[in-house]
């Protein structure tokens, strides 16, 4: 299986970072005697342990069967991709935008992909959700939530930060 | 006495109307979140937490508790009528129930699965309410180095018994027990991979974990299913009830699921899945028509569907008594615990056996609840299968939303979510369980505490670990746990091997 020899080299490159970042921590020998770097390196020398467990395992299958995968359509990586990108832009301006209004468009967008058609019922949906969810839970419950309208030069600032996230999603996907 | 005066005090505390009120709300959002696709009782309960702040604690815990009891009835409704299980826990109950819907016994499935749920769900409760308190005394005797040990074992057990590979089981775990560590060491005060980040001195929030791993990520793969096709829901019609002879036949898988799922549940690890899948293999084996499993057989439902509710009864029990959990949900169960400034274990009992016991005895009257719920209301619940998948995915992100912002007001935060909603996603594609990720994270604060403070005691002996008898066993038996999925088929191998030598 090619997925979990990848898995195997991962967790010893993820020991190797563990283990580097373990031995950054400053170390002042008082109070137990172990300090703060005994546990985490217990961990690491464990976390190499389960990586040769699991190349052992990845041996034993590989001996019982070779038979091809067959290749699988990957469209729905499209659609998570495009889902996790959407998610986190309205993560970023939740503060800033409101929590109605990011709220609602938010969930319009992703309705109309996952949902397609039903924009009446999607946009009902989405507005009863937005404003009934704010006064259940920021007014009856006291909740910790974004103000509902945000004040208009927030809402600006909002607009920059979704350009700035939008700018750098696109030179993450398209350029370096 | 003073035991059953506490016990029935706890009745006094579950029968106030506000904690019976929780207990119904509890109830009644555990079979919505069992019925719903892409929400369990772990994220559930997670999103709850940070709504809860500020309220009477043991009617926090009654209500999550109920959560985590109420999710097992609801799970079973998904299983049999569109063959989807909510929960790794209902999977076997679809294997007959969805044949028996097909039949037009749907409404037979789904009362058996009720009346088995209550009535094991009610045995496990007894089964609870005896061994708590033996055991609760014995936890009281241990020290750092019995608890390391104890916590070990749990790990151990977990890490090998979820999922189809210790291997990766056991990654699970060390990932979590990482994670654990960012932060400022409690100890010596020094940051630790914080990288220069503030929010995260204080650590990796749990919360936030659990809400990315089994929200988030939960809704990704449910968009996936949801991109490559959809299920048919099958309309429920008929009465709900069973015959005379669909009740004699499944009276036994009901005891029998019973006690299997009871005592699976108290052990690390095993938990409800292992349970229902042993209780229906048990069924198949005595049954007199073992060919005729998976095409509708009522006993395939009643054993497992007992099995999982017997089992989150006995996954309570290490939980209160030893403030260890065994499972991805109660380990989030503890998490609130910890949240409300409590610290479940044997001191509880006697520090607040109002708490304990009105939680325990809560679970009576919260299974009552639910039998009404499940039986003549089964109709009303049946219709949120009906909400468009687009929709209610989409709800259920913009509720993490408010889950995770809830907790500290921070943005980074919420994206640390999605992080995990990712990392969550990507694990289940490749097999990476995660329940043992969330347990480990939730013990491992205090396991490398009772390390480090054993190790004091001891004067950095290691030998302290081996210093008593409960230890040894523990070691021993984590130990076993580790080995066991690795020589159980060696073995197996080597008998048929002699018995052919035999023959």
């Amino acid at each position: 299986m090619l997925t979990d020899r990848i898995i195997c080299a991962l967790t010893l490159l993820l020991a190797a970072v563990y283990f580097y970042a373990t031995a950054q921590i400053p170390a002042l020998e008082i109070g137990d005697p172990l300090g703060p770097k005994a546990f985490p390196i217990l961990l690491g020398i464990a976390l190499i342990a389960a990586a040769v467990l699991l190349f052992i395992e990845t041996l034993k299958k590989g001996r019982g069967s070779r038979a091809e995968v067959p290749r699988e359509n990957l469209r729905h990586l499209w659609f998570i991709g495009g889902v996790t990108l959407w998610t986190a832009l309205y993560f970023s301006v939740f503060e800033r935008a409101g929590y109605l209004g990011a709220t609602t468009i938010f969930l319009i967008v992703l309705m109309a992909v996952f949902n397609r058609g039903k924009w009446r019922a999607n946009t009902l949906t989405a507005v009863l959700f937005a404003v009934g969810s704010y006064v259940l839970f920021a007014k009856v419950l006291g909740v910790m939530l974004p103000k509902g309208v945000p004040p208009i030069e927030s809402l600006s600032s909002a607009v920059d930060a979704a350009w700035t996230f939008a700018a750098s999603a696109a030179a993450g996907v398209f350029g370096r | 006495m003073d035991t059953l005066g506490h016990i029935l005090n706890g009745f006094n505390v579950a029968l106030m109307p506000i904690n019976l009120w929780y207990t119904f709300l509890g109830c009644f959002m555990g079979t919505i979140i069992g019925i719903l696709p892409g929400i369990g009782p772990a994220a559930g309960i997670g999103l709850l937490i940070p709504i809860t702040f500020g309220m009477d604690p043991t009617s926090a815990l009654i209500m999550m508790a109920g959560i985590y009891y109420g999710a097992m009835y609801g799970g079973s409704t998904t299983s049999i009528l569109i063959n989807t299980p909510g929960e790794a826990s209902s999977v076997m109950t679809a294997l007959d129930g969805y044949q028996m819907a097909k039949n037009g016994r749907a409404g037979a499935a789904l009362a058996v699965s009720a009346i088995a749920s209550f009535l094991a769900g009610t045995l496990g409760i007894v089964a609870l309410t005896l061994l708590a308190i033996p055991l609760a005394a014995i936890a009281l005797k241990f020290g750092p180095a019995e608890y390391f040990c104890l916590m070990l074992f749990a790990l151990a057990a977990v890490s090998s018994l979820t999922g189809k590979s210790a291997a990766k089981g056991l990654l699970s775990t060390l990932l979590g027990l990482m994670v654990a560590t960012v932060g400022i060491d409690l100890q010596s005060g020094q940051p630790r991979y914080t990288m220069g980040v503030p929010e995260l001195q204080d650590g990796v929030g749990f919360l936030i974990v659990v809400v990315g791993m089994f929200a988030i990520g939960e809704v990704f793969s449910n968009l996936e299913d949801h991109v490559k096709g959809k299920a048919e829901i099958i309309r429920l019609h008929g009465r709900l009830w069973l015959t005379r002879e669909e009740w004699r036949r499944s009276i036994m898988p009901i005891v029998r699921g019973g006690l299997i799922g009871f005592f699976k549940g108290v052990l690390p690890g095993a938990g409800a899945t292992i349970a229902t899948m042993l209780s229906y293999t048990v069924e198949k084996r005595v049954s007199k028509h073992p060919e005729k499993f998976g095409t509708g057989m009522i006993e395939g439902v009643a054993g497992p569907e007992a099995a999982n509710n017997a089992a989150t009864c006995g996954a309570m029990v290490p939980l209160l008594t030893l403030g260890i959990p065994g499972s991805g949900a109660t380990a989030v169960l503890m998490g609130a615990f910890i949240m409300y400034g409590i610290q479940p274990g044997p001191l509880l009992f006697e520090k607040r056996p109002d708490l304990v016991w009105g939680l325990i005895d809560s679970m009576y009257i919260g299974n009552i609840m639910l039998l009404i719920l499940n039986l003549p209301l089964i109709g009303l619940f049946v219709r949120i299968l009906y909400i468009p998948t687009g929709i209610l995915l989409s709800l259920i992100l913009a509720i993490s939303a408010i889950g995770v912002y809830a907790i500290n007001g921070n943005t980074l935060e919420l994206q640390m979510a999605l992080m995990f909603g990712v990392i969550g996603y990507v694990f289940r594609k490749i097999d990476i369980p995660l329940a043992p990720m969330v347990l480990a994270l939730v013990l491992g604060g205090i396991m490398e505490q009772s390390f480090r403070q054993a190790m004091t005691i001891s004067g950095a002996d290691p030998r302290v670990f081996v210093g008593s008898g409960i230890s040894i066993t523990l070691l021993v038996l984590a130990v076993v746990m580790v080995l066991l999925p690795v020589v159980l088929p060696r073995l197996r191998k080597l008998k048929e091997g002699t018995e052919n030598l035999e023959s």
